[in-house]
């Protein structure tokens, strides 16, 4: 009979969003038969830090120095990496100002107080350590875990999706926010999986799966459009730093959706 | 010849939202100092959200805490629009309501039997109680998906709800939706009940037993509930909600990326379940009612494992409440999802309770931007109290096998369901 899987869930500085809906899923009793948890602080007192797994899922972002070292250690016990959720992925909302100077943070909100623990600027798992499979969403959809766990189950690689919410949202039929409100809804440019959760309430996509590449299909076509409803650079650029402030290529990105469209 | 003692330390406290550790300093002379380290790197929530468009601040502020991620968006909804002078219609405040209670619902059910229940029956990890005690998983999956459930169909996901918006809601669930979510709702009142009753039978340390100071926010109506705009002290102060800088004092405290709060600026203080209870249970009412009247004696304000129970105890209450919110809000069917809102200059102060207690969102708004941020979170308003009770186990328990101290020290820690993600964004600008 082949083992369990061995599983570790760990937790860098985050809102524990997407462990909850990790354990929010009800399969997980079952995928129990497959799976040995090994560290999971968030549901195990037995938890160790220390222990070898196949597969390790980080939350959070790292922010402070402790976490730079747990990451290192992550990578040297796992199998395969997995970064989760917009945290982990992207460095998560806790980056939206993440060109202000800490310093200067700290003292806005701690004042002169001190505290023992080494404080940084939050950045991206990958910054630090090589990341095999990334979960996106702020948090990930519960099929994204069961598909990425049970592929990994099986023995295979799951797929990245890339191409963008608008797709999902046509396929529901809903009547488009950015088109008929004129609303700066990032679904032209955010990663799809979440079915247009959120067009599909009439709210305007906040990019939580964070950015697709923008060589995929349609994207000049959509990103057209925010120009066209009098949307301004600035506006999508700050919009996009909510879940993308550490991607390389953001400004870039937005660059070339107001270049695409020069008369 | 001094002896030598090395420091009794829990690094990372398991079944807690968060990341935080215990330390518990022995000397000669017994226990010298008790500290909760909380070691989530901070976040500063409020000071990345200054100068930012109104409605993304408010997209970005339930991502503090999962656990009570709707309750952050709702103060800080109310915050805003009490801001820019709009007053949601009543059925509109009566849905939302309904949606905080799926967040209750989901948040005690979670708490109660995932993270505590496992130490009582001597499991490390709730999963692995499936087999012995299929009723209560059962019970526990059941009320936890019917949390999530009105959460998802009221705020368009389980976490991080970004259906409420300025105004109202984008989207509204059908009539249908709402029936079922009432006769659901009532199908789970025996399960809160029998988790009532199973609570009822676990033990309450009597190490901790001492006074405590309990705060919470004293319900709109007179109802027993989560909004309002006062906050009642257990003995017998009340203020209203926007001066709570002046009664709930911070200090930065050297161990913690979490600043702690003093009554007045002297005393630890409790929130959460128990806290609602012990200053508002005359509004209760239903078989929540008659539970409390009759369970009294283990409800009591002097030990915080009773706020397990409490909790508890909510579930049955908020059950209830919720079937009467939803008819409240079918009562004025059909009802449009959202009124249009002008984003005017102002300054607003919300009090609201979330599972775990008090949070509170202050917000400035001038030309549509963020100004001015103030949040105040129930785990921060807790882990002075909390260090004190952890302090009043471990002066018990220091001579045992250090195993059985991290154990009960663990405990205390855990009946106050803390959130430490939560507490650890504060700021103060």
């Amino acid at each position: 009979m082949r083992r369990k899987a061995r599983i570790g869930f760990y937790a860098l500085t985050s809102c524990y969003g997407c462990q909850l809906q990790f354990a929010m899923i009800d399969e997980l009793v079952q995928a129990l038969e497959k799976i040995g948890i090994e560290c999971w602080f968030m549901l195990d007192r037995n938890s160790d830090e220390n222990a070898q797994v196949d597969i390790a899922f980080i939350e959070g972002s790292v922010s402070t120095e402790e976490e730079v070292e747990l990451v290192k250690k992550i990578r040297e016990n796992a199998k395969i990496v997995v970064a989760v959720g917009s945290c982990a992925v992207h460095g998560g909302v806790q980056s939206w100002e993440k060109d202000k100077n800490l310093e200067e943070l700290w003292k806005t909100v701690y004042g002169d107080g001190k505290v023992k623990f080494e404080p940084k600027m939050a950045e991206p798992v990958e910054n630090y350590i090589k990341v095999d499979y990334r979960i996106y969403g702020c948090p990930p959809e519960k099929k994204d875990f069961l598909y990425a766990l049970g592929t990994f189950l099986v023995g295979s690689w799951p797929e990245d999706i890339d191409y963008p919410v608008c797709v999902e949202c046509r396929l529901k039929g809903n009547p488009c926010i950015l088109i008929e409100k004129g609303e700066p809804c990032l679904g032209p440019i955010t990663r799809a999986g979440c079915d247009a959760r959120c067009p599909s309430y009439g709210i305007a996509c906040i990019g939580c799966r964070g950015a697709i590449g923008y060589d995929v299909a349609w994207f000049d076509s959509l990103a057209k459009t925010f120009r066209e409803k009098g949307l301004t650079k600035e506006e999508i650029l700050e919009r996009m730093k909510i879940f993308n402030a550490h991607n390389p290529k953001l400004e870039e990105m937005v660059e070339k959706i107001f270049q695409e469209v020069k008369e | 010849m001094k002896n030598l003692y090395l420091p009794i330390t829990v690094d990372h406290i398991a079944r807690v939202e968060g990341k935080g550790g215990v330390e518990i300093v022995v000397g000669d002379e017994g226990v010298k100092e008790v500290r909760l380290n909380i070691i989530e790197g901070p976040r500063f929530f409020e000071a990345i959200t200054l100068g930012k468009k109104l409605d993304e601040a408010l997209a970005v502020y339930p991502r503090i805490c999962s656990f009570c991620s709707a309750a952050h968006k709702l103060t800080a909804v109310e915050a805003a629009e009490k801001a820019i002078g709009f007053t949601p219609r009543e059925e509109i405040q009566a849905l939302r309501e309904v949606l905080y209670i799926g967040d209750m619902i989901e948040s005690h059910a979670l708490h109660l039997y995932l993270l505590v229940l496992p130490d009582y029956l001597g499991y490390s990890n709730p999963l692995k109680m499936v087999n012995e005690y299929k009723k209560e998983i059962g019970i526990a999956l059941d009320l936890k998906n019917l949390g999530s459930w009105m959460m998802d169909e009221l705020g368009a996901r389980a976490i991080h709800q970004e259906n409420v918006v300025l105004g109202g809601f984008g989207k509204l669930p059908d009539k249908a939706t709402l029936e079922l979510m009432k006769k659901r709702l009532s199908e789970a009142l025996p399960k809160a009940e029998y988790t009532f009753e199973l609570f009822s039978k676990l033990e309450q340390y009597e190490e901790v037993e001492g006074p405590i100071i309990h705060m919470a926010v004293k319900p709109r109506g007179d109802v027993y509930g989560i909004y309002g705009d006062y906050i009642k002290v257990s003995d017998g102060f009340e203020f209203p909600s926007e001066d709570y800088k002046k009664h709930m004092v911070e200090r930065v405290v050297e161990h913690s990326f979490a600043k702690h709060s003093f009554y007045n600026g002297e005393k630890p203080f409790m929130v959460g379940a128990l806290s609602r209870l012990v200053n508002n249970a005359e509004t209760l009412y239903g078989r929540a009612r008659e539970l409390y009247e009759s369970h009294k004696d283990l409800l009591r304000p002097t030990n915080p494992f009773a706020n397990n129970l409490a909790q508890a105890l909510e579930l049955v209450y908020f059950i209830e409440r919720g079937i009467d919110l939803i008819d409240e809000a079918l009562a004025k069917w059909p009802i449009r999802p959202r009124d249009p809102v002008e984003i005017k200059d102002g300054f607003g102060v919300s009090s609201t309770e979330a599972p775990r207690g008090i949070v509170t969102y202050t917000l400035e708004v001038k030309d549509g931007k963020v100004a001015y941020a103030d949040i105040i979170t129930p785990t921060a308003f807790n882990l002075a109290m909390m260090e004190v009770h952890v302090r009043m186990m471990a002066e018990k328990h220091y001579n045992d096998d250090p195993e059985r101290l991290k154990y009960l020290t663990e405990m205390v820690v855990r009946a106050y369901d803390p959130c430490i993600s939560c507490s650890v964004h504060v700021a103060r600008l």
